[in-house]
């Protein structure tokens, strides 16, 4: 009996001990930061194109006279109407014409140097404080293509994405020695090296995508449409979303109901068989087919290129350095 | 951990001691948490209320995820494909007015680019999402009035955003009048579409959305009859259409507010 009580024991401490190094080895793994240069050049310009757009009307959506005005967008977070909650936004409180104009030249000029990657360590937090405040101040107007930026940015600005590709690495290499010799600097322009930092902001948005679509594969399991293989000819045959007409499709139906039975398992099973190497290609395959579906056929473009953009965290940075950079 | 490997460490960015570890990914569980527990509130959501278990386990990220927008559902086309929500809106001068434009919201020639017209379109959902009945039934106050109370301030939510709506309208269109209502944009379904192919901007494909007023009998009806939308035309003059079905337009909406002022009477 003490054999196997203190086999047990043993067990538990091996177990324990291989968990807590598996823990270590996912999160504390230095990476290299080239994936997330490429992820803050491709977020930087959409949100810079999200800005733009709305620049051009602002006032329909910021200020007394927006779709949704200044004193409605405070009370839909504030208990006016029961529920209140913590989505807080200065912008509710800004009236002047003048002041929202100079505000959002401001955050298209931070938004253009975080995706041109200078000053990164600096502009990253703040495009995505503003990117935040936008958000709670256009309650109504937003969808998936405003989270997935907001939540882009937000893993990268935990992370040295402004190192390569970027104007900091031009300016590292050119202010090299001063670099070496102020801290200060150093930290401001760093080294395209590989770091904790890169990969625990990889780690966090990879594990959020697999939270995305684990879950909105679970609200599909509830409904029918998608499994009785109509959903996709449902998604076609809506005019508002319409910028391709599939509705050719409806006289296939073999056709369209695999693409439903398809899109529901792959969202259903991304967070397990996006990890192991043998299926991840087949995952993303599938992840490029489905969201470039959506951007194409569904007046989604700028969703369906961000969702494709966000499946790049699972590239390996090795898989794009053939000869990665000297440490 | 020897001064070289400490140093080659130091240089590869690793954290330089355990509790640093420790810190770390405590920071880490407590943000997976709350990325985790709100989409799983979502859908464990029924008609008796929010699951207790999950309810416990959002209590202390709540506001952390509500302040990072990570509170969301990520329920995209679910759990079904549905219909579109629209936002039909009629702009005259008065009574005596014999012209009358109409538009519907979202629509592609007026917002450009795609953007543009998709966040128009989400305001459409939304002004039906929040959408609430007049009420509460009076039997309803009696019987439950925390129930009654959750019924005005819903109410009084949707109210909000479509007077705002109508606010950006008037201020868009000064010294015109303007009324607003919601379409819904129903689908067909493939058989039909195979056996009588239909346009799928085709009127009959388009149901308005009235208003219906609470009755003592719990049960609800229309306020009024509404004129048949046809999204196809932004454009009509009242040479187009009867001056009567103009004014049943109007009439329905005034009804609509004098409700509200009823309700926002009692509820002062």
């Amino acid at each position: 009996m003490q054999i196997l009580i203190s086999a047990a024991k043993q067990s538990v401490k091996v177990w324990l001990r291989d968990s807590i190094s598996a823990w270590d080895r996912f999160w504390f793994s230095p990476r290299y930061p080239h994936v997330l240069g490429i992820l803050r050049i491709a977020t930087g310009m959409m949100l810079l194109y999200s800005h733009s757009v709305l620049a051009g009307e602002l006032f329909r959506f910021l200020g007394d006279n927006a779709w949704v005005n200044n004193a409605t967008a405070a009370q839909l977070h504030d208990g006016t109407f029961g529920v209140s909650d913590w989505g807080w936004s200065y912008l509710w409180y800004i009236e002047s014409p003048a002041a929202l104009i100079a505000h959002h030249a401001a955050t298209i000029v931070i938004t253009a140097a975080f995706a041109a990657g200078l000053f990164t360590r600096i502009t990253a937090p703040a495009t995505w404080f503003l990117q935040l405040m936008y958000l709670h101040r256009l309650t109504g107007a937003l969808f998936g293509l405003d989270q997935i930026v907001t939540y882009l940015t937000m893993y990268l600005m935990l992370t040295p994405s402004g190192s390569c590709f970027s104007v900091d690495a031009w300016l590292r290499h050119r202010l090299a020695d001063q670099c070496s010799a102020n801290r200060k600097l150093a930290w401001l322009l760093p080294a395209a090296t590989p770091s904790v930092a890169a990969n625990v902001g990889t780690r966090l948005f990879q594990i959020h995508l697999c939270v995305i679509y684990l879950f909105g594969g679970l609200a599909k399991a509830r409904g029918e449409l998608w499994w009785d293989g109509t959903a996709t000819w449902f998604a076609v045959a809506n005019y508002e979303y319409q910028s391709i007409d599939m509705t050719w499709l409806g006289k296939y139906p073999r056709i369209f109901s695999s693409l439903t039975h398809i899109t529901l398992f792959w969202e259903l099973f991304y967070a397990a068989l996006i990890w192991p190497r043998l299926s991840r290609p087949i995952v993303l395959l599938l992840a490029f087919a489905v969201h470039g579906g959506i951007a194409m056929c569904m007046g989604m473009i700028t969703f369906g290129t961000m969702m494709i953009v966000a499946n790049l965290i699972f590239i390996e940075p090795h898989w794009l350095l053939a000869c990665p950079p000297e440490e | 951990m020897s001064r070289k490997s400490r140093t080659s460490a130091r240089k590869l960015g690793k954290p330089k001691s355990f509790p640093f570890r420790w810190l770390i990914s405590a920071g880490i569980i407590a943000h997976l948490m709350a990325v985790f527990v709100p989409p799983l509130a979502f859908q464990t959501r029924g008609p008796l209320g929010s699951s207790p278990s999950v309810e416990t386990l959002i209590a202390p990220v709540r506001s952390y995820s509500q302040f990072l927008y990570i509170d969301r559902g990520y329920a995209f086309f679910a759990p079904d494909p549905g219909p579109s929500h629209l936002i039909q809106v009629a702009i005259d001068g008065g009574e005596n007015d014999e012209k009358m434009t109409e538009r519907i919201i979202p629509n592609l020639e007026e917002q450009w680019p795609r953007l543009s017209y998709h966040r128009h379109f989400m305001l459409a959902e939304f002004l039906n999402e929040i959408y609430h009945p007049q009420g509460p039934p009076p039997q309803l106050a009696e019987q439950n009035p925390e129930e009654a109370s959750r019924w005005i301030q819903s109410r009084a939510r949707y109210v909000a955003a479509r007077n705002s709506m109508l606010h950006h309208l008037e201020h868009q269109n000064p010294g015109k009048r303007v009324r607003i209502r919601r379409l819904e944009h129903q689908l067909p379904s493939f058989v039909e579409m195979v056996n009588n192919p239909i346009e799928l901007r085709d009127p009959q494909l388009y149901r308005v959305l009235a208003d219906p007023a609470v009755v003592s009998t719990g049960a609800t009806a229309d306020v009024a009859p509404l004129p048949y939308p046809d999204p196809r035309s932004n454009e009509r003059s009242a040479q187009q259409r009867s001056k009567q079905r103009l004014r049943q337009l109007f009439r329905d909406d005034r009804v609509e507010e004098r409700a509200d002022e009823r309700a926002g009477d009692v509820n002062q």
